[in-house]
């Protein structure tokens, strides 16, 4: 099946076609470059699949393309010089990712024929073209084979956000958002360079994988024990590792980068559905897992990432739980499912991050196209307050939509529970061990609880009880494009937990995990990139309740699945009622501080307006007098000398003589008292 | 006997009095002449260190002087010439219009 | 490469052309006196300057002077050793006899109606002929030889426009700081010849005598006197600026170009043959680097400072010619500091893009006068809207000089300055800096005066004569290409310098 990779590329230039076609011809197509971008889209999913199925077959595809500069100074452990390429790195994990994205981008590209072209947008051209642009950048990042590249199509899939969240550029608050968007993640970007520096130049190589990969000459570095820029090898992993780690932060929206992600949702929902929940965003998650390996060097780097991510989980969630607007609700969950997955890697649990990864890509996707069907039955209207009652008037939407919502609130069997399960289990049998981990875990865990509360919330308060407006009372139809990606999305939410049942094939001694097989190249894959690999690779401890995995596997369950159910529980009592009314009121100041996401912008505005702009001012007002004074003053006493100087010029040829006849006495004296030629 | 020393005294002195007078003189025609003086001194050295040396190097290329500043002189009274008609008059300082 | 085997005496050949040249004209003038055939006189200029181009680079591809442990001919050497053909013989005639073609072609159009046609090419010939002997002297006698070769016609082609006062003045200048200069160097070399007793260079090097120690050293310093005057570098500068602005355009762009490379390819050669650093250093006791160490900062100095403030583009061009000088003076100042092939092909490798650059701007500055739009920086106010693609030619020239990138110019300097830095020069390189940036200025002024200010005048639209425009165009894209063109360039550079100091 090794032929099959011949057509790697085409993964990602489909899409980029498709942009171009849009782009070109869009505004003279029947569907204003809708058809272009499903053709595309569906052309890399059919050859993500055969990409998997090869690699099912123990393919492994790692092959540079294009070499563009080669540089001969060697890094600091390397001896050869550092080569820049573009190249494609195929194994099981980026194999299933690519499935996931065009999967994802091909049901994205279809509901926006429903929501998007059946609505009269303006612009649509440059939609899908930007749509096209995001997607092969997505893929491009996703297959790439190193860190480089991955850098250079991170950036671009930025720049599509940034597009596209500012589609409807003539509003307000888009093109705000847009801007607020880039900057933030370009903030975790800088740093993110800067890591690909640094570790381009300390181990001459920025390769994931391969016999130079950076990932085995850090490894060959640590065991050597030596010293790199002055720190010794494990620091200077861990300093590197966090670099990079800055741009994961701000891609995936973590704590305290993760303020730009919910003012994304001014974009169109499709394109919040595909690159503010299930692609983009899992861009920077993604690339933890790319380079785990590296990461597994560094247990100081992982108990960051895995910190950030439980409080980033608990963190949103909290404030996912006061949003009145749908989209609003989703984006915090957005943030705190991603801290989920952090937490999973961070506590080595790679299987269980990328399962989480992929179950939140299908269910995430599902829940924002869902609240897209939404907002065209409201009659563009996110206000859940607005809504209620559609229950019945939507069923499709409805039954689909559900589907979502228990698998984000983590309620057995859907597939959001296996994998939150097992991030979870995976977080105690640490903290067990640790503190930091164990705070983590707890984190994590009481985030179940509002997960489940803010999730049912907002089922009940968008379908349950009496409708709150006329829109709710005579909802705007809904067509095949929008229904068809829902009904697959949500049939992936329910199955997709049997990819890999932890729990259920440990208790019962059978071997059903099959991406736990699959990432640790039971099928094929490289060694250096599996979960064994990792696994041997991380310092970590473990231990079980009562010594047990049947004990700790069922109390972790348990704790989780009882306090989704709480949550859950909670919200029905509160919300599924006829007339729900506001319960925020009880939550005292409370509210207040959760309405204004714990006054994050406010802080970050602060910082800007109270810490930058003076410093700025100050540096402006330093550089006005001080610079500009001795430049200036340089320049006026130049220009003075200058005219002073050319005097010597006095035109008469006598006094050349005799200026002549000193210059070189003067030269003789100089250079005779120097050789003591008058002695 | 005379020595070396002698001979190079002779043409420094020779040398300074051409140096003197490029220095003072304002006519054209007495430059060309402190210059040549200058070329003089020049030729008496070369001549006596040819002695000295015992090769005639110096001898020689003293002729090539002499030949040399004759053309030098060809080529700077021609320019005298076309200054005196330009400007009336053979005092290098009156052409001072180009300055500083 | 060589077809046909030739004997050594062929290896002179760009000179012979060049002489052959000139005795072209003098017969053609002698037929036929009050000639005006200005196609026949630019035209047998050019083509046998640039026929002598052509021997020459053949010559250097060939391998001519080329080591013959690589493969080469070796350095032939003619005439007893007066004479010796070499890399950096060869070099120096390629940036002569390219900058005697552009000026030859150039001046078709500004001699035009000229009353003294014959003479004109005849002198720049003979001028050409002296510079690219000075190239390949070996010798105290034929260096002074061909150095008044190359300054008697200069004289003449400075002074010949017979009718206008600033020629004549400058020529007069030009003339006087010139015969006092060769006094200065003939008595040096009868001090070195005292001293050693030798006029050889090599037989020089080897008769080095400690007894004479004071007498040699005022001998090398008087020397250094007559090539700082051949190449404008302070004190012996003064003339120049005079002679510059009074000579006609293409004059005074031959005269700071190829005459200057002519000036420095002695220098060059005298001071790596026959005064070898460490030796010469116990006789006299001091380093004659220190000279040119002082010489180059002063010279930058000065020659940026002056043309800073100048209100006539030529003048400018002209203290920035003695700038440039000073630059090139880095070649022989950082000597003596492990690196000598570099800092010396730094300095070879400016002076053969100045010989294009510096070139094109004075022919720019000839074909303003041609036009007839005046001197100074205001009047060449908005010339881009009449003349857009000689403009531009400008302002690269102005930007090379200047040493921006991606230009020429801006890669010889940096390689002047990383040279200065190995020689651990860090004044010489700091001076370079701020004269550099210094330069910008007034460089940038007269490309502002260029594109950006409005004419003071209404303008009638200007002619495009040929020749001068085929000349600054051809300069203009040598500046360009000599970019990705400039690895053959700098090795032929640090290959010739090595040749010497090695």
């Amino acid at each position: 099946m090794e032929e099959f990779f011949t057509y790697a590329p085409a993964i990602a230039l489909l899409p980029l076609a498709a942009f171009v076609v849009a782009l070109v011809f869009g505004d003279a197509m029947p569907k204003k470059g809708a058809i272009a971008g499903i053709f595309a889209t569906a052309g890399s999913l059919g050859l993500s699949l055969l990409m998997l199925a090869a690699v099912a077959s123990g393919e492994v595809h790692h092959e540079t393309y294009y070499e563009w500069a080669v540089g001969d100074t060697a890094g600091h452990t390397a001896a050869e010089g550092i080569a820049f390429t573009f190249g494609i790195l195929i194994d099981p994990l980026s194999a299933l990712m690519l499935v996931i994205v065009s999967l994802i981008a091909l049901l994205v590209h279809v509901f926006s024929l429903g929501y998007m072209n059946a609505e009269g947008e303006k612009g649509l051209p440059r939609y899908y073209a930007e749509l096209g642009l995001f997607t092969f950048s997505m893929l491009a990042f996703v297959f790439a084979d190193n860190l480089l590249m991955a850098f250079m199509f991170f950036e671009l899939v930025g720049l599509c956000s940034y597009l596209l969240i500012g589609f409807w550029f003539r509003t307000k608050s888009a093109p705000s958002a847009a801007k607020k968007a880039f900057l933030v993640t370009r903030f975790g970007d800088y740093f993110f360079l800067v890591g690909v520096v640094a570790i381009g130049a300390t181990f001459g190589t920025l390769a994931f994988a391969g016999d130079g990969s950076f990932v085995a000459e850090a490894e060959a570095a640590l065991d050597g024990g030596e010293t790199l820029f002055g720190f010794d090898a494990e620091t200077w992993i861990t300093i590197t590792g966090l670099l990079v780690l800055g741009g994961v932060i701000g891609k995936s929206a973590q704590f305290p980068l993760h303020t730009w992600l919910p003012d994304a949702m001014e974009g169109p929902t499709t394109v919040s559905a595909l690159i503010h929940a299930a692609t983009m965003v899992a861009a920077g998650v993604y690339l933890v897992a790319r380079m785990f390996g590296y990461y597994a060097l560094s247990p100081s780097a992982l108990a960051i990432i895995a910190f950030v991510g439980g409080f980033t989980a608990l963190f949103a969630a909290t404030m996912a739980v006061v949003k009145d607007d749908i989209k609003q609700v989703l984006a915090y969950s957005t943030i705190s499912q991603y801290g989920y997955m952090m937490l999973g890697l961070g506590v080595g649990g790679y299987v269980a991050g990328v399962f989480h990864l992929m179950n939140h890509a299908f269910f995430k996707a599902l829940l924002f196209l869902g609240a897209g069907a939404v907002i065209i039955l409201m009659h563009h209207e996110q206000d859940m307050w607005k809504m209620g009652g559609l229950k019945n008037k939507a069923p499709v939407t409805y039954y689909t939509f559900l589907a979502g919502a228990l698998a984000l609130a983590g309620i057995i069997p859907f597939s959001g529970f296996w994998s939150k399960d097992e991030i979870l289990y995976d977080a105690i049998i640490l903290g067990l061990e640790s503190n930091v981990f164990l705070a983590a875990y707890a984190m994590g865990l009481l985030a179940v609880f509002f997960t489940g509360f803010y999730t049912f919330r907002m089922v009940f308060l968008t379908f349950h009880g009496e409708p709150r407006s006329d829109a709710a009372e005579d909802p705007h139809g809904i067509g095949w494009s929008v229904k068809a990606p829902l009904v697959v999305l949500g049939v992936l939410s329910l199955v997709a937990g049997v990819a890999n049942l932890a729990p259920v094939g440990k208790l019962l001694d059978l071997d059903i995990m099959f991406l736990e097989g699959w990432l640790d190249g039971e099928y094929g894959g490289l060694e250096e990139l599996t979960y064994g690999f990792y696994g041997d690779m991380l310092p970590y401890e473990t231990a079980l309740i009562g010594g047990s995995e049947e004990t700790t596997l069922l109390v972790a369950a348990a704790l989780s699945l009882g306090l989704a159910f709480s949550g859950a529980g909670l919200a029905w009592k509160l919300y599924n009622v006829p007339e729900p009314t506001e319960h925020t009121q009880r939550l005292g100041g409370a509210r207040d501080v959760l309405r204004s996401n714990y006054y994050q912008d406010e802080v970050q505005v602060w910082l800007a307006e109270g810490v930058t702009l003076p410093v700025a001012r100050a540096a402006d007002r330093f550089d006005q007098t001080v610079i500009d004074g001795v430049v200036n003053g340089v320049s006026s006493v130049s220009l003075f000398g200058s005219s002073w100087l050319k005097r010597i010029q006095t035109g008469l040829v006598t006094n050349y003589a005799a200026l002549l006849v000193a210059g070189f006495i003067g030269l003789l004296l100089v250079l005779g008292v120097y050789g003591g030629w008058f002695l | 006997m005379i020595g070396i020393e002698h001979y190079i005294v002779l043409s420094m002195a020779l040398f300074c009095i051409g140096l003197f007078g490029v220095l003072t003189r304002r006519n054209a025609l007495m430059f060309l002449m402190s210059v040549e003086l200058m070329l003089n001194a020049a030729n008496i050295n070369l001549v006596a260190f040819a002695f000295y040396h015992g090769n005639i190097t110096g001898q020689i290329f003293a002729l090539f002087t002499i030949a040399l500043a004759a053309a030098e002189v060809a080529i700077g009274l021609g320019i005298i010439l076309v200054l005196y008609r330009n400007f009336r008059d053979v005092d290098v300082t009156v052409p001072s219009q180009m300055r500083w | 490469m060589f077809p046909i085997e030739l004997s050594e005496w062929a290896a002179l050949a760009p000179v012979y052309i060049l002489v052959l040249s000139a005795m072209v004209l003098f017969v053609f003038d002698s037929i036929n006196p009050r000639t005006t055939n200005r196609a026949f006189l630019a035209g047998t200029t050019t083509a046998g300057s640039l026929a002598a181009l052509a021997v020459a680079v053949w010559f250097l591809l060939a391998g001519v002077g080329t080591p013959q442990a690589d493969g080469g001919f070796g350095a032939i050497s003619l005439f007893d050793g007066q004479l010796v053909v070499d890399q950096l013989a060869l070099f120096f005639i390629v940036v002569v006899t390219v900058v005697t073609s552009l000026v030859s072609i150039a001046s078709y159009d500004y001699m035009k109606g000229h009353t003294y046609q014959a003479e004109y090419y005849t002198l720049t010939l003979l001028a050409a002929t002296g510079m690219a002997t000075m190239a390949a002297s070996n010798s105290l006698v034929t260096i002074f030889i061909a150095l008044e070769l190359a300054s008697l016609p200069s004289y003449a082609l400075v002074s010949i426009l017979k009718d206008n006062r600033g020629s004549i003045e400058g020529g007069l200048k030009y003339f006087l700081i010139g015969a006092l200069s060769s006094a200065i160097f003939v008595y040096g070399i009868s001090l070195v010849y005292g001293a050693t007793g030798f006029m050889q260079l090599d037989a020089i090097a080897e008769n080095l005598d400690a007894d004479y120690g004071p007498l040699l050293g005022l001998g090398i310093l008087m020397l250094i006197g007559g090539f700082a005057f051949k190449t404008a570098s302070v004190p012996f500068h003064f003339w120049a600026p005079e002679a510059y602005e009074g000579a006609p355009a293409p004059i005074a762009a031959f005269l700071s170009s190829a005459s200057k490379a002519a000036g420095f390819v002695i220098a060059f050669r005298v001071f790596t043959t026959a005064f070898p650093l460490e030796p010469t250093a116990s006789v006299i006791g001091v380093d004659w680097t220190v000279a040119f160490i002082i010489l180059a900062i002063v010279t930058m100095t000065i020659g940026n400072f002056a043309a800073a403030t100048q209100t006539n583009v030529k003048r400018m061009l002209a203290y920035s010619s003695v700038g440039h000088a000073g630059y090139a003076l880095i070649g022989l100042a950082g000597l003596g500091a492990g690196a000598n092939d570099v800092v010396m092909g730094a300095a070879l490798m400016h002076l053969f893009v100045y010989g294009f650059m510096n070139t094109g701007a004075f022919l720019f500055v000839g074909l303003a006068e041609h036009w007839g739009v005046g001197r100074t920086f205001e009047d060449y106010n908005g010339l881009s809207a009449k003349a857009p693609i000689a403009c531009v030619a400008m302002t690269v020239f102005m930007f090379s000089l200047a040493g921006i990138p991606p230009f020429g110019g801006f890669f010889s300097k940096y390689f002047l300055f990383t040279a200065s830095i190995d020689a651990g020069l860090l004044f010489v390189a700091a001076a370079l800096v701020i004269n550099s940036a210094l330069s910008l200025y007034y460089y940038s002024r007269l490309v502002k005066a260029l594109w950006i200010e409005e004419p003071v005048l209404e303008r009638e639209s200007l002619s495009q004569p040929v020749g001068l425009y085929a000349a600054i165009v051809f300069a203009a894209v040598m500046t360009v290409v000599v970019l990705p063109g400039f690895g053959p360039v700098a090795d032929a550079a640090v290959d010739a310098a090595a040749a010497v100091v090695a």
